[in-house]
C-alpha cells in the first residue's frame, strides 16, 4: 500500500470516528440540554398541574384496581360453578344417575322426623329432620335425600316414613316402588301427602320422567 | 435400580401412620370448620350444629359410665342456665349404647340441656373422640376454637373465660 493510499484511508478513519462521535448528540444530546435548561421554569409552571393531575389519577387508579378484583372474583365464582358442575358430571353421570326428592303437601296429619331409603334392600340414606327443616318442607320446600348412581334394569326402592301422625300418635310407614333404570337419569318423589277422607297421611313414590 | 426393600416400606408406612394418628384426633379440629351433624335428642327433637350458626356452641361428648362425666355435667348446667340468654347453646353428645341409661342419668342429675344420642357413634367418630368427656368450643362462624380432653375440678373456670371472650367476638 502506497504512502497516498494510507494517508487518505487515514483521513478516511478520522473523518469517520468525528462524524460517529458527533451523531449522538444530534437528535438525543441536544434535548437533555434543553430540557435540563428548561427544567426550572417548567417546574415552576408545571408544578401545581401535575399535582392535580396525580389526585385525578389516583382515584381513577383505584377504581380499575376495584373493577379489576370484581373481574377477578367473578371469574373464580364462575370456575368455581363450572367445577361443580364437571364433579356432578363425573361422579354421577346422567347415565346412571338416580336422585330422590322428599316432599310435603300441606302436612295436617303427618309431622315428618326422619326418612329412611332403602335401595335393593341396601341403605342409602337416614336423614333426620329438624322442626326448622320440616317446617321448611310444610311451605312447599323440596328436599334432594338422595344422588348415586345406579346400573341400568331393575330396582326396588324402599322408603321408611316416622314422625307424629294424628293425634301426636308415633307413626310409621314404608312405601316401595319397584322401578326400572333406563338411559339417563331417573328422578323419583317421595311424596307425603293428606288423605283428607281418612284422616290419614299417605306415602307416594312418584317417578319423574 | 435398588432392589425393593420391604423392610424400608415397613418402616415408611409405620412413619406416615405415626404421623397421621395425631392428626385425626379431636384437637386438631381447632381453626377448622366444625363438622355438621344432625342428632335426635332426648326429648324427641332433632338437633343440627349448623342451626346454631351465629351462636357460641359447647358440645361435650359424655357417657353415663364415666366418672368425669359425672362430675362436669352439673357445673355445666349451671354454665349453660347463666349464658343462655347472651347467644350460648350447650349440647351434649351421649355415647352410651341405649337412650334408657342416657335418659336415666339426666333424670337423676336434673340436666335441662339437650342431650343427642348418638347411638350409631357416628359424630363421635367425626370428632375423632378418644375419650370421655371431650369437649368442643365452636365459635360463632362455626369453627372449632377450643378443645378439651377429660375434665379436671376447675376447669369449668376455663371454659367460662372461653365462652365470655366468643360471645364478645
Amino acid at each position: 500500500m502506497s504512502k497516498t493510499s494510507r494517508s487518505i484511508l487515514a483521513a478516511l478513519l478520522l473523518a469517520v470516528a468525528f462524524a460517529g462521535a458527533a451523531w449522538p448528540q444530534d437528535p438525543a444530546a441536544a434535548e437533555p440540554q434543553a430540557a435540563t435548561s428548561e427544567t426550572p421554569n417548567a417546574d415552576a409552571a408545571t408544578g401545581g398541574d401535575a399535582a392535580a393531575g396525580s389526585a385525578t389519577a389516583a382515584p381513577e387508579e383505584f377504581r380499575t384496581l376495584d373493577s379489576d378484583v370484581q373481574d377477578l372474583k367473578k371469574e373464580v365464582l364462575d370456575l368455581n360453578k363450572d367445577l361443580f358442575v364437571l364433579e356432578e358430571e363425573l361422579l354421577f353421570p346422567s347415565n346412571t344417575q338416580v336422585a330422590v326428592y322428599v316432599s310435603l303437601d300441606v302436612g295436617t296429619f303427618f309431622n315428618v322426623d326422619s326418612v329412611t331409603l332403602k335401595i335393593d334392600n341396601k341403605e342409602v340414606a337416614n336423614y333426620l329432620y329438624t322442626a326448622r327443616e320440616a317446617e321448611a318442607l310444610v311451605k312447599g320446600g323440596v328436599h334432594k335425600i338422595y344422588l348415586g348412581n345406579l346400573k341400568v334394569g331393575q330396582h326396588e326402592l324402599v322408603a321408611f316414613f316416622s314422625g307424629k301422625g294424628p293425634h301426636e300418635r308415633d307413626y310409621k310407614r314404608g312405601a316401595t316402588l319397584n322401578f326400572e333404570k333406563g338411559v339417563g337419569a331417573k328422578y323419583l318423589e317421595l311424596k307425603i301427602s293428606d288423605r283428607v277422607r281418612k284422616l290419614q297421611p299417605e306415602f307416594i313414590i312418584k317417578e319423574w320422567e | 435400580m435398588p432392589a425393593f426393600r420391604p423392610t424400608a416400606l415397613l418402616l415408611a408406612v409405620t412413619a406416615a401412620i405415626a404421623v397421621a394418628l395425631p392428626l385425626y384426633a379431636a384437637s386438631n379440629l381447632k381453626g377448622r370448620e366444625a363438622p355438621d351433624f344432625v342428632l335426635k335428642s332426648l326429648g324427641g327433637e332433632n338437633i343440627r350444629l349448623s342451626e346454631f350458626r351465629g351462636q357460641v356452641v359447647m358440645i361435650n361428648f359424655w357417657a353415663s359410665w364415666a366418672g368425669p362425666s359425672r362430675m362436669e355435667m352439673p357445673r355445666l348446667e349451671k354454665i349453660a342456665a347463666t349464658y343462655q340468654s347472651s347467644g350460648f347453646v350447650l349440647l351434649g353428645v351421649n355415647m352410651d349404647d341405649t337412650e334408657a341409661s342416657a335418659t336415666n342419668f339426666a333424670n337423676a342429675y336434673g340436666i335441662t340441656y339437650p342431650l343427642l344420642l348418638d347411638l350409631r357413634k357416628e359424630v363421635v367418630r367425626e370428632y375423632a373422640v378418644e375419650t370421655v368427656p371431650v369437649t368442643v368450643l365452636v365459635d360463632r362462624g362455626g369453627s372449632v376454637r377450643f378443645v378439651h380432653k377429660d375434665y379436671r375440678v376447675g376447669a369449668e373456670q376455663t371454659y367460662v373465660s372461653e365462652i365470655r371472650a366468643l360471645l364478645k367476638e
